[in-house]
């Protein structure tokens, strides 16, 4: 079965929910789903002979907060499944929006997904519904704030934001704002 | 835990907690899991990671995609090549380089494959230290010194090397490191045989690795194992052979595998591959064709040094290449690669600037600390150093 193929069969299956789905120039085969439908679909791949997706190779999320601030959703998590027997490729993209980003977790169909989604909420913030250990992963269990987020200034000198004056000016944080002190 | 009457200590639970880690020499880094301990049965381990959490992928957002590569050397520190490769195989996808000159993908070929070797024989020594063989530990070394030496002689370093670059590689290579990898190549297989006459049927390392640890090649799948692990659970797995990049395609070599997936089978399948490993360097080294070492388009590479004083041209384009850096095109892309521990790949977003949007390394050892743990449910607590030791965990690059 070709990507082709099977954009065609899931594009048939999900109709609406599917935002948008290509094959790159490179072969690639990358699909966009609605979050509401996202476990759906995912089941559907993991559980489909005719695809076979049992493995998850990676979960990543990426905030485009900077890069377009006028885009519809803020985040988007980007899912890499293969199928091992059928070496079929595929990667999924999920939008969440900038208030109250939440999905479910597939943790139940990939157990790989444990630290991954374990990361996200860790470094975006994004709540996993249904993880069966949701709690911070790299940073300390009291840490404030979500390191990956654009907003999120790489020193507490806002010097990756502050030339920019066009910028969202309540995004700035100040030490204050931080709650973090690097001098005490 | 309460106290009873007569000053004894009253256990609340069945089992007991015992922490592990994260200074235990064992665990190879900072790595700590806790232990719930039915007597010398370990009922549930729960991994505990983030203490060399060095935030390079936060990093790397803020840096030009130049800047990154030495930092990618610094994630899997036993095998920095296979790190840079991936992520010079990224960005060289978004730039749309089709394919590099011969002569750049055979030195990168070599510079994997050995520093595949030399982070299996820190696997190994390690491994068989944890366990008890000590000897081993003081062979492996020995050879993995001689690998080290050769990364000084090409790149100028012993391990951060940082030799691949977008384009082909740092600089091209010295007659002297051709002879040192000579040696080397027809030095090796003798050791590799020394190190199995000191393990393959040693009963007390027989007893120690066979069927414990096992995941089978159904759960090696479910938990996102990679690389050896698949390999030895009975998959024939390597993205060397599913997914060519760097003309893999064009060396002759084996991806052993074996069936039970027990620490033992992971053993064996590291030495073969050590010894495959050894096989395509030297087919490289025997069939490196000349010719650049990096593509000739100097909008991505730098031009030659001594193009600069003649050519106003190239004076330019070494300028803004220092100075500014590569402009990568908006866009994103993954290239999966066969590292030593696994499936390593970077998940590069561009913003059309000269700096990456965001970066995310698929790291091995990362996504192998679940199955690992499940690995420990049920086995003895002597065995948890073995597991670990056998599914060969890499701090640098789990914490990133």
């Amino acid at each position: 079965m070709t990507n082709e193929e099977i954009r065609e069969q899931i594009n048939a299956i999900f109709e609406s929910a599917i935002k948008h789905s290509e094959v790159t120039e490179h072969g690639d085969l990358v699909v966009h789903v609605a979050v509401d439908q996202f476990l759906m679909l995912m089941a559907y791949l993991k559980q489909n002979r005719d695809y076979d997706f049992d493995y998850l190779s990676q979960i990543t999320g990426v905030d485009y907060l900077e890069m377009d601030p006028d885009r519809e959703f803020r985040f988007d998590v980007v899912y890499e499944l293969y199928s091992m027997s059928k070496d079929h490729h595929i990667q999924i993209h999920v939008g969440l929006p900038e208030e109250e980003p939440t999905l479910p977790s597939v943790y139940h169909l990939w157990r790989g997904a444990d630290f991954p989604e374990r990361e996200l909420y860790d470094m975006f913030g994004i709540i996993v519904m249904d993880h069966p250990n949701m709690k911070r992963l790299l940073m300390p269990e009291d840490w404030e704030g979500h390191p990956l987020l654009k907003d999120y200034p790489l020193t507490v000198e806002e010097v990756a934001f502050s030339h920019n004056p066009d910028h969202k000016s309540e995004l700035i944080k100040t030490p204050e704002d931080m709650k973090v002190d690097p001098w005490a | 835990m309460g106290v009873t009457e007569q000053g004894l200590l009253e256990r609340d639970k069945d089992t007991m907690t015992l922490n592990m880690g994260p200074q235990h020499p064992s665990t190879h880094g900072v790595f700590r899991v806790i232990l719930e301990m039915d007597g010398e049965i370990v009922r549930s381990a729960e991994p505990d990671i983030g203490f060399l959490h060095t935030g390079i992928e936060k990093n790397a957002e803020n840096k030009r995609y130049v800047h990154c590569i030495p930092m990618t050397d610094r994630l899997d520190y036993l095998s920095p090549p296979q790190n840079n490769l991936a992520f010079c195989l990224t960005t060289e996808k978004l730039l749309g380089v089709k394919e590099l000159p011969a002569r750049a993908d055979y030195l990168r070929v070599m510079m994997c494959e050995l520093g595949r070797i030399g982070s299996h024989l820190v696997w190994l020594g390690t491994h068989a230290l944890d366990i008890g063989a000590m000897t081993v530990f003081l062979y492996t070394w020995r050879e993995r010194e001689m690998i080290l030496d050769l990364n000084e002689i090409i790149s100028g370093v012993r391990m951060m090397t940082s030799y691949i670059r977008i384009g082909g590689v740092a600089q091209d290579a010295t007659p002297e490191w051709l002879d040192g990898v000579r040696k080397f190549v027809d030095y090796f297989p003798a050791k590799v045989d020394e190190y199995e006459s000191l393990l393959t049927n040693n009963p007390i390392w027989l007893d120690r690795t066979r069927g414990i640890g096992t995941l089978t090649k159904d759960e090696a799948i479910l938990w996102s194992m990679s690389g050896p692990i698949l390999r030895a659970a009975g998959l024939d797995w390597d993205w060397r052979k599913k997914k060519p990049y760097s003309r893999y395609d064009e060396f002759k070599f084996d991806v052993p595998t074996q069936d039970h997936g027990d620490i033992y089978d992971r053993y064996l399948v590291r030495v073969e591959e050590m010894r495959q490993s050894r096989e395509i360097v030297k087919q490289a080294l025997d069939h490196l064709p000349d010719g650049p070492y990096k593509i000739e388009d100097n909008k991505i590479s730098l031009p030659p040094r001594d193009t600069l004083h003649t050519s106003m041209e190239a004076l330019i384009h070494h300028f803004k290449l220092v100075s500014d850096g590569v402009k990568v095109p908006k866009g994103e892309a993954y290239v999966p690669t066969e590292g030593p521990r696994g499936e390593v790949g970077f998940h590069i977003v561009s913003d059309g600037s000269n700096t990456p949007y965001r970066v995310k390394m698929r790291a091995p050892s990362f996504m192998g600390i679940p199955g690992m743990c499940q690995m420990m449910e049920g086995a003895f607590i002597s065995d948890v150093v073995a597991i670990i030791g056998s599914v060969d965990i890499v701090m640098g690059e789990v914490d990133r």
